[in-house]
């Protein structure tokens, strides 16, 4: 019993390791343009299709890896030069469906490159590990490890560096960071790099258990976008925890429930939320100015 | 009664005339698309056939997210649940209970709408991206659903659906089914046509310009919104009725995002709020998505599956980019350039008021249901605190009816925050707002428009995607009643015609008529504060708020400005003013009351207000000899 219980949380940790590093990709985009990029989930598909189809052609994991979140990080760049900063006004609406777009053809590519069945990256090197009844894959520690180092590294960078300061100054006040000599155009092409980057790291570590398709990525861009709305998204911290609360719902659904039921779990969340504290799970005034 | 003049003169005209003139294109239109559905099942192949069909049923899902994206300005991702849910229900009822086709079809609709109806009801309430993604979401869960329930046949769905038969004819092919659904397209189409130029899709088009302002004029924002997306997912379930009939199978594929993405896809190629253009959009898409499955195949062997996203993402972007309006604004670009498109005549449904200037300009109509000097608006303990900081402080104050009040006070001393939360855009900490006898302290703008208080704003609230005249007509908003399903059925033009009427005669009085038919982003700052004046005295309020209207006037528009105050309180208008002009408020205001620091430091009559010491060291911050002779100064100056 507690056996089981143990094991789905482990289970439900490791995959909300991967919602978070989303999470923390749309937040960093969307602290500084203002959009909520829809194509994030493919960020990671893209990732991990790429890694699992250089290893395959015989690259070496680690290398194949790296020159696929490489890319991924190149692509979320380019999208930020060729698309985003082309239109003059950006309003919820057009932002939505440009992102749509882009989400759309990297689907596109991506079906037409590596076909419509599910591909995953071979298993990171590593022994899995029994305590008590509980088994753990390593991958799951190389999952859970990547949101410690990955997401922990940017949230230090975003509170400690000067570049980090810099981006949310940028998010909070656009003149007076343009003044102190941060450009918008810098701030949001490393916004979007992050994003590129977190969701690239985000795909591969999650591809060997979880596999990648090239249409999985708006179920999982959405629900690292539940786990952005619980962090209010301002808050990569809480939106860290939502994301891990979120993967650990999940599993014991899917491990007491239903297992079909598992994805409907996250959606059902997102309206409660939504519903009953927009602002998320952060303490913070908002005030109206008229 | 002055404006009782150009009602009748629009009356004369025949009501046949004015049907068709108000209504031309819309005639046309349906014509052309009828005549074009009774040719195709002759001429064309059975390929084309099918695209036109399915083209013609995803055409509603399309309208009704047009609606909610142009009127609502609210994007859903998953109008294909909405689809999915008027299909399963149609087919669930036809095959497992046997019923008629036309309630089966009739409950699939209502389906789709309560669900709607219910994700809306709280959904609605938040802005920009949450309903977009809330509606992916929805999305995700139907298709979950339906696969995992037995009702909806889990991942085979529900098969065996059989076609329907009109009047003895089974409709048992497509020319046939084409005919079937070409009247419920033309029906939509027009009730979606209506609604557009309607007094709800006017106020939704107002809101998307300034909500702020819209609200203030009366207009419930939630409530029109809800209506618009529950109405959108009707549009949507009556698709997905006819899917099941053509299709004959209904999966959880109904319910695919994919499907969602194409029937944006066909709003954003159509033009966003062009309801001409949906319908465009869905036959490009289906042509679009049928030539892609062709040609990619060619290009990428062995290429299978939903290859047509390519050309979907790729014109998703492009379209955003190069041509924003879709089609639409192609279209209208063309139809300026070419020789015999003259420009619309000005004024061709209405009859100008006469400029005379030697003629007093007409009072608009005032309507003040207490007595003067009874309290018409009376704040208790007013208070609003922002974190640690009070920006307004206990502030008590009754304002009689039938005069003016001038708000004077330094930068900062909480006079457009006192005004906020008089108008509903705040919500005091502490304290109530009664006017009228009513409380209307923290209810939305719209309660306190409704009860007749109407407001300016100190940065300008412009609608500018209509002309001057269509600013003041929305002030005319809460003088109407016609809600969005009199606006569907197209049975207000009387009510509009006699509102546009009042409008321009509002214009008038401030001699603003000349700009009437000038876009309202191009008058000038005065003129815009004017028109917005024009717009609050259009609602024939109570109670005005006016928010600095002097900024930014010329001398001359000045003058004109205290006039008309003056005129309207003698008319027995009540009047609050926030204002900067000091020297204006003296000579205008009946009673004055000062704010500094957010607290109300004196209240009266000018004269006793402009010797009061502690206004005097709040103007001026030092000690009062020296603050007297730099007032006198300063006055002599002015």
């Amino acid at each position: 019993m507690l056996t089981d219980f143990l094991q789905l949380t482990v289970a439900g940790l490791s995959q909300g390791s991967v919602y978070a590093l989303l999470a923390v990709g749309l937040i960093a985009v969307y602290t500084v343009r203002h959009v909520i990029n829809i194509a994030q989930g493919e960020f990671a598909m893209l990732a991990g299709l790429g890694s699992a189809w250089l290893a395959a052609a015989g690259m070496p994991l680690l290398l194949a890896i790296l020159v696929a979140i490489l890319s991924v990080t190149l692509v979320a760049i380019a999208m930020e030069r060729l698309i985003i900063a082309r239109v003059k006004k950006l309003t919820p609406l057009t932002s939505i469906i440009l992102t749509l777009g882009v989400s759309t053809l990297l689907q596109a590519i991506m079906l037409l490159a590596w076909g419509p069945e599910a591909k995953g990256v071979p298993l990171f090197p590593g022994t899995n590990i029994l305590i008590g009844g509980v088994s753990i894959r390593s991958q799951e520690f190389w999952m859970i490890g990547a949101l410690v180092v990955v997401g922990g590294g940017i949230v230090l960078f975003y509170e400690k560096s000067r570049w980090g300061k810099a981006l949310r100054a940028c998010a909070e006040q656009p003149v007076a960071a343009r003044i102190v000599g941060i450009s918008p155009v810098t701030a949001s092409v490393l916004a979007f790099a992050i994003a590129g980057f977190v969701g690239g790291v985000a795909g591969v570590v999650a591809s060997p258990i979880y596999l990648s398709l090239w249409s999985g990525g708006v179920l999982l861009g959405l629900k690292g976008f539940v786990a952005a709305v619980l962090g209010g998204f301002v808050s990569f911290r809480a939106a860290i925890v939502g994301a891990l609360l979120l993967g650990v719902i999940e599993a014991y659904v899917a491990g007491y429930v239903s297992s079909g039921l598992r994805d409907g779990a996250a959606f059902l969340i997102l309206i409660l939320v939504l519903v009953v504290r927009p602002q998320g799970l952060v303490l913070k005034p908002t005030a109206v100015r008229v | 009664m002055t404006h009782a003049t150009t009602p009748t003169l629009a009356g004369t005209r025949s009501l046949r005339t004015r049907f068709w003139a108000n209504n031309k294109s819309t005639l046309i239109g349906c014509g052309v698309l009828v005549a074009l559905m009774i040719v195709v099942p002759f001429t064309a192949s059975s390929s084309v056939m099918n695209i036109v069909v399915f083209a013609m049923i995803f055409a509603l899902p399309a309208i009704g997210l047009n609606l909610l994206m142009g009127l609502a300005g609210q994007v859903s991702l998953g109008q294909a649940a909405f689809f999915a849910i008027g299909a399963y229900t149609h087919a669930i009822l036809l095959t497992k209970l046997d019923l008629p086709g036309p309630v089966a079809a009739t409950v699939g609709v209502l389906a789709a709408m309560l669900v709607a109806l219910l994700v809306g009801l709280p959904l609605m309430r938040l802005r920009g991206h949450y309903l977009a993604l809330a509606t992916l979401g929805l999305g995700f869960i139907v298709m979950i659903g339906v696969r995992e329930w037995d009702v909806t046949g889990r991942t085979t769905g529900i098969y065996g659906i059989s076609r329907p038969t009109v009047l003895g004819i089974p409709i048992d092919n497509s020319g046939f089914f084409l005919w079937f659904v070409t009247p419920f397209v033309v029906i939509g189409l027009i009730l979606a046509l209506n609604l557009t130029h309607s007094r709800a899709g006017r106020a939704l088009s107002a809101v998307n310009d300034s909500e702020l302002a819209a609200e203030s004029l009366g207009v419930n924002t939630y409530a029109l919104r809800l209506k618009v997306f529950v109405l959108s997912a009707g549009f949507a379930g009556l698709g997905g009725v006819f899917y099941a009939y053509q299709v004959a199978i209904v999966s959880p594929a109904t319910a695919e995002f994919h499907l969602s993405v194409s029937i944006l896809l066909m709003v954003v190629i159509g033009g966003l709020g062009s309801v001409w253009g949906a319908v465009a959009g869905a036959f490009l898409v289906q042509f679009l998505g049928e030539g892609m499955r062709d040609v990619i195949p060619a290009i990428f062997p062995g290429a299978t599956g939903e290859v047509q996203l390519l050309g979907y993402g790729i014109v998703l972007i492009l379209v955003i980019l190069l041509l924003p309006g879709g089609l639409h604004q192609a279209a209208t670009t063309l139809w300026q350039k070419l020789p015999f498109a003259g420009k619309r005549p000005p004024g061709d449904a209405h009859a100008h008021v006469p400029e005379d200037d030697t003629t007093i300009p007409q009072l608009p109509a005032v309507s003040t249901p207490v007595a003067a000097g009874e309290p018409i608006l009376v704040l208790e303990g007013l208070s609003k605190r922002y974190g640690g900081v009070v920006a307004v402080n206990d502030v008590n104050l009754t304002v009689p009816a039938g005069s003016i009040l001038g708000l004077i006070g330094p930068n900062g001393a909480g006079k457009t925050t006192c005004f906020n939360m008089i108008s509903g855009a705040l919500t005091p900490s502490e304290g109530t707002v009664t006017f009228l006898d009513q409380v209307i302290s923290g209810r939305k703008p719209h309660v306190a428009a409704a009860h007749g208080l109407t407001r300016t704003f100190q940065n300008l609230q412009v609608f500018t995607s209509t002309d001057v005249v269509g600013n003041v007509y929305m002030g005319r908003y809460r003088k109407g009643s016609a809600g969005v399903l009199r606006g569907m059925l197209g049975l207000q033009s009387g009510e509009q015609s006699t509102h546009r009427a009042a409008s321009y005669e509002i214009l008038q009085s401030m001699k603003l008529s000349d700009a009437a038919d000038d876009s309202a982003s191009d008058l000038s700052f005065g003129k815009q504060r004017i028109m917005e004046v024009c717009r609050a005295l259009a609602a024939e309020p109570a109670l005005l708020l006016l928010d600095e209207p002097m900024a930014g006037l010329s001398g001359a528009e000045r003058e004109v400005m205290a006039e008309l105050l003056r005129r309207l309180r003698t008319a027995g208008l009540t009047i609050v003013l926030v204002e900067h002009d000091v020297a204006q408020v003296m000579s205008l205001a009946d009673h004055v009351a000062v704010l500094d620091d957010g607290v109300l430091i004196a209240y009266g009559d000018p004269e006793s207000v402009r010797n009061d010491p502690a206004v005097v060291v709040a103007y001026l911050g030092t000690d009062l000899d020296e603050a007297e002779a730099e007032l006198n100064e300063l006055e002599e100056h002015a």
